[in-house]
Parts: structure tokens; sequence; C-alpha cells
């Protein structure tokens, strides 16, 4: 698939969204505004966006840990609300779950985003009861979960996998292989560093593409949206990619590992060239997109900090339906 | 509550249940079951015999040896309005899928600020006595009681089993419904048709002045049991089953002890970290001016379930603990 310059053009802008999101998120966190615990997916905007161009607010998303931007994405694309996950991640009053979700559980159905887990996984499981329910009701909805390499290693991997393919059920399996949970190495940790390997025994459909073309990944996502949307069962995508925040801070990896991800194989530079080879496209147009989604994350950033911090009440309402639970 | 419309017929604790799940099935077509072995052949323990006939392989499914799946499934289907009843064959197996049911079920709610529910319910046989060993026999319900969202459920009659399968089905929240092995076959009248018990309402099984026991699933019958024994010695004891073991009847529970200023707390569970401490601890808390005596506390000695069934007699309690709790509370010798 080649995407023309239109198409080109709202990616990258969704791109860079994504990572001006990431920065300016992580100027805060280091400032003290954002509390708890932040993983940045600077590196990886190229599968956010090839996702969040694809997803139905009628679909699901189960994101992970490094999913702000598509959970920014789906909420400024269908909401117009992309702030409202700012303020989740700063706590306040305004987020999308009034700030008791934070970075690690941030949902909004009426966006698809049917929230993190932050035990790694264990949404893979859950993913399969909505499938479930969408095919018996003969919906034809993708219901799709992030996840990273690193996840592979949980058991709900593999009972998931086993079942969305024993009962056919519409699930994308996103898998994001940017080569390390944590510090250790994808290859030390699994049988094969290539996830695909680990999944296609379950029978499903298993491709593997460079995450940080937006092209390829868009096309990509794409082909398995259209696979599940025929109601032909499950379908596995590994991006390989790779993600710019180290061990949350230091850098443990090769210099010449991560000099050849930041220059050579980001996925923006990749998209500016490809933008600017069309010949098409002034060089100031496509530099004030970076300028304009930097100044939109500015906004939000102070949308969040002139939030309110949720009320008291909010502590300890919704713990039952139905039933109250005392207070202090 | 909807209070039963016909009358009752005498049924075993698992036809009861088999009837809950019939009544709701034929009602609410977003009910479905999942589970090993649950469909053609019934479940273990027959509870779900004759449904899959009835209502085909889509709403009775069976599934692998899958907890965490067979959970998450049953979650995942409950965000978008479908009312699974998924079976886990042993409650020992539980610790499969605890992650989904205390991580995922019981905070979906709170978490994402009410956007999601999970009306799920998890059937699940508990309890020993039948020589089902370190990983058959197992109360679990400890495991569980510190989990703010979830419901915890435990009938001790068939009449309950039913009006309270019934009752966890349509309620909002992700409910664990224990089923003790051994009361599996017992008989009671249980009224035809469709009706509720009330979830988190305790009831008295048997009413008394001199003290109150409070117990639940087989421990009720065992309760019951020691008042007999003990009102033949001319003490009256009250006995009060929890039928819901989280959140449980306060009201009912204080309500008595403050009558009869005596207690014992009776659970098959070792008495560390179980219902029963919690129990106490309130009592002791909220009745101190009303208690004559330290509250009593009956529960299993503190090691796992042994095979041999003469080591698992002498583990787990029965009436005669009971009972003897029941003296020591009062201040009596037994009768000679
Ligand atoms: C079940 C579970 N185990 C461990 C963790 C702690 N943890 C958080 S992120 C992470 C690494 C995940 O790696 P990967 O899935 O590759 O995602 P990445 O961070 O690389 O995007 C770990 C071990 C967790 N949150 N959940
Ligand atoms: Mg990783």
């Amino acid at each position: 698939m080649v995407l023309d310059l239109e198409q080109l053009l709202d990616l990258y802008r969704d791109m860079w969204l994504v990572r001006a999101f990431e920065f300016g998120l992580e100027r805060e966190f280091k400032k003290g505004t954002v509390p708890g615990m932040l993983h940045i997916g600077v590196g990886q905007e190229a599968t956010q966006a090839a996702l969040a161009a694809h997803l139905e607010p009628t679909d699901c998303f189960f994101p992970d840990h490094r999913c702000h931007g598509l959970n920014a994405l789906a909420q400024e694309k269908h909401a117009g609300s992309g702030q409202r996950i700012m303020a989740e991640l700063f706590g306040r009053a305004t987020g999308v779950c009034g700030g008791k979700g934070g970075s690690l559980h941030s949902a909004d159905p009426a966006v698809g985003n049917f929230g993190d887990n932050a035990v790694e996984g264990s949404f893979m499981a859950t993913v399969l009861g909505v499938a479930l329910a969408w095919k018996m009701r003969r919906q034809a909805r993708v219901a799709c979960c992030v996840i990273g390499d690193g996840t592979v290693g949980r058991g709900e991997f593999h009972e998931s996998l086993n079942l969305a393919a024993t009962w056919q059920l519409p699930v994308l399996y996103a898998c994001v292989n940017n080569g390390y949970a944590i510090s250790t190495a994808v290859g030390a940790s699994h049988a094969s560093a290539n996830i695909v390997d680990l999944a296609r025994g379950y029978g499903l459909p298993c491709v593997q593409v460079d995450g940080n073309e937006i092209e390829l990944a868009y096309a990509a996502v794409a082909q398995a949206v259209g696979h599940i949307r025929a109601g032909r069962g499950p379908y596995f995508l590994e991006f390989k990619t790779w993600r710019w925040q180290g061990i949350f801070s230091g850098e443990f990896r090769p210099p010449e590992e991560v000099k050849y991800w930041k220059e050579e194989h980001d996925p923006l530079k990749l998209a500016r060239q490809k933008i600017l080879a069309t010949g098409r496209a002034a060089e100031a147009a496509v530099d004030q997109i970076e300028a304009d989604t930097k100044a939109q994350i500015e906004r939000w950033i102070q949308f969040a900090l002139a939030s309110p911090m949720p009320g008291a009440e909010k502590a300890t309402a919704n713990v039952y339906v139905g039933w109250e639970v005392a207070s202090r | 509550m909807t209070a039963p419309t016909a009358p009752a017929r005498t049924r075993t604790f698992v036809q009861a249940l088999t009837e809950a799940l019939e009544v709701t099935m034929a009602e609410d077509e977003n009910v479905y079951l999942l589970g090993e072995d649950i469909g053609k052949m019934g479940g273990d323990f027959g509870v779900t015999r004759g449904l899959f006939e009835k209502y085909g392989a889509e709403r009775v499914r069976d599934t692998p040896l899958s907890e965490a799946a067979i959970i998450g499934t049953a979650v995942g289907s409950a965000m978008v309005g479908m009312r699974p009843v998924a079976e886990i064959m042993f409650a020992d197996f539980l610790g499969e899928c605890y992650d989904q049911l205390v991580n995922n079920a019981a905070k979906l709610h709170y978490m994402f600020d009410g956007q999601f529910k999970a009306p799920i319910v998890v059937r699940t046989a508990c309890g020993g006595g039948f020589g089902g060993g370190p990983h058959h026999s197992q109360s679990v319900e400890g495991w569980f009681l510190n989990v703010p969202g979830l419901v915890i459920v435990g009938p001790a009659t068939p009449a309950d089993a039913k009006g309270l399968l019934v009752a966890s089905i349509e309620d909002d929240n992700p409910v664990l419904f224990l089923e003790h092995k051994a009361l599996y076959r017992v008989k009671g009248s249980v009224p035809e048709g469709k009706y509720t018990v009330p979830l988190r309402q305790a009831a008295v099984a048997r009413p008394g002045r001199d003290l109150t026991i409070v117990a639940y699933l087989k421990m009720t019958h065992e309760a019951l049991a020691a008042a007999e024994v003990l009102a033949k010695e001319g003490i009256e004891a009250e006995v009060i089953d929890l039928r819901t073991l989280r959140p449980w009847d306060t009201d009912t529970v204080l309500g008595s002890v403050r009558r009869t200023g005596r207690a014992v707390v009776a659970s098959e569970a070792p008495r560390m970290g179980g219902l029963g401490a919690d129990v106490s601890a309130t009592i002791a808390e909220e009745c101190w001016a009303d208690l004559k005596a330290p509250v009593g506390r009956v529960g299993a000695l503190d090691t796992p379930i042994p095979f041999s069934l003469v080591l698992e007699k002498l583990i787990l309690p029965g009436k005669d603990q009971i009972v003897q709790a029941a003296r020591q509370v009062l201040g009596v010798r037994p009768a000679a």
C-alpha cells in the first residue's frame, strides 16, 4: 500500500502529537507534577498512529503501559478531548477516569479505550470476552490488545491465543517488540526473539512488520483489521521497533544500537523524508506540523495543571455498583 | 428481592443450582455459562446438566484448562453487557485466575471510575471432608476477604442456593459463589420458578436467646446440629447463616449478639486470617458493652488438608467443636 500525501501528513501529525505528548509529560514528571510511574513511548509513534488510524470507537483496544499515544489519539479523534488523557496522568478530576486510573489505568469506552491493566498481559484474557460477546451478537468489530515483547512470557499469552484461535474470535494482537522488557533482551528470555515464531503454532495469521515505517505499519494494520472484520478470526501483528527510554533513566544498550534507532531508523525522520521525497510538500509546512503539535500539547498540559484534584467523595465512590462503602 | 410465587418441591442442592441457571438463561439471553466440561457432561458435579441440550454450545461453553482465560473471558464479555456464569471446577484452582478476579473483576468499576461494570458470577466447589486431599478440599474465602469490590456468597440450603444464585447473576458486581461439596446432595424444599434471595442478608437459621452462633456453608449445618445438642442441656442457641460472606450482614449478627450477649463464630477454614477473625473482631468492637464473655472462634487446625480421612477428620471442625466452644463461652461444663 502506498499512502497519498494527505494521509502521510495526517499520520505524521499524529506521530508528532504522540512524541510531543511523551516529551511534555516526561518534562512534567521530572518536575514532580505527574505522580506515580512513567513509561514513555518515544520511538514507537508509528505503531500507535497506525493502530489509531484503523480502530473505530465501536471497536475496542486494551492499551499497555506504553500507550499514552494511542490513548491520546483515540481520545482526540473520537471525542475531541485528548487533553483528558493528559489530565488523567496528572491525577485530576477532569481525567478520563477522574484521576483514579492514571497512566497505567486510563479508559474511556466512548472512544473504544477499554483500559490498561498494569498487571502486564492480564487483559489478553479479558479481550477474549469482549470478542466473544461481539461474535455471539454477530457484530463485526475488532477487539485489540497491545502488548510488549516481555509480556509474551505471561501464561495469558498462550491461553489467549489458543482460545481466540479455537473459537475464531475477532481479536487483533498488536505486539510491540521493542527488544527489551525493562533490561532483559527479548532473545534472552524467549525461545525466539521473533514473537511471531511463538504465536504461529496457534494457527492464526502472524505477520511481522517494521514498526518504524509508518506506511508498512499502516498497511499491516489495515490488512489485519480487514481480515477480522470479514469474520475470519484472530490476527497477530508484531511490530519491530525500539523505545528511546532506557530503564527509567540511564542507557544500558550498546551505543551503535542506540545510534541506529535514534538517528537512522527514527519513525518521525523516516516519515519526514518520505513526505519531502514526494516533492509536493514544503519543508516549512512540514516543520509547522511539529511546532503545532508541541503547542497543542502545551495547552493540554496547562489544562491538566489548571484542573481540580478529585473531590474526597471520589475515594469511596464506585467500589460496588449500588452499594456504598464507608468513608472516613 | 422477588419472593417465590410457585409452590415448593423437594430438590437437591445441585438441582436447585441448575434451576437457578435455567430460569435466568430462559429469561435473559445475555446469560451464558463457561467452564471445563460443563457442556454435554454437565460439569464435574452435574450442576449444568441438561443445559447444553437446551441452550447449545454457544451459551454452555466448554473451555480448556485455562482458568485465567475463563475468568478473563467472563469479565471482558461482562464489560460489554453479557452476564456470564463461569465454573471453576474446584475452588483450589482459583489461584490460577486469582489475578483476573482480584486485579481485574473486583477493581474495574473503581479504577475506571464507574465506566465499566463486571457483573460476573464465578461458581466453584469448595470444602473438605471427602478425602479430596490438599488440592481439592480447601475453604478459600480467606484468600478473597480483603478484596474490595468483590462479593462472596456461600449458601447452606438448596432454597438459598437457588435464590442466591439468581440474585448473584442479576447483581451488577462480580460474585464469587462458593458451593460446598458436602452440600451438593443435601435435599430441601425449593420453590418452583424464579425468585431471589437478597445478597448481603444473613438468615436466622434457628432462633435462640442464650448465645449466637454465626456460621456459613457446611458449618451452618454443623451449628444447627450443635444447637440440638445444646438444647438438650437447656441452652437455646441462635444460629445465624451468613449467606453473603463479603460484605457480610453486620446488622443481623450484631443485633443478635446484643440480645444474647454471647457469640461463637464457626468456619471450616483455618482461623488465621479467616472470616471468623473479622466477624469476631467486629463483634468485640461493636458489642463490647453487651458481651458477657469473649467471642468463641471455631476453625480448622492450622494445616493443609491431608488425604487420609482419619487425619482430615482431626483437622476439620464440626458439631463437637462448636458445642465445646459454646459451653466455654457460656461457662458451663458438659452434661454428664
Ligand atoms: C505481570 C507483571 N509482571 C511484571 C511487571 C513489571 N513490569 C512492568 S513493565 C515490565 C516490562 C514489560 O516489557 P514489555 O512487555 O516488553 O513492554 P515495554 O516496557 O518494553 O514496552 C515489567 C516487567 C508487571 N507490571 N506485570
Ligand atoms: Mg519491550
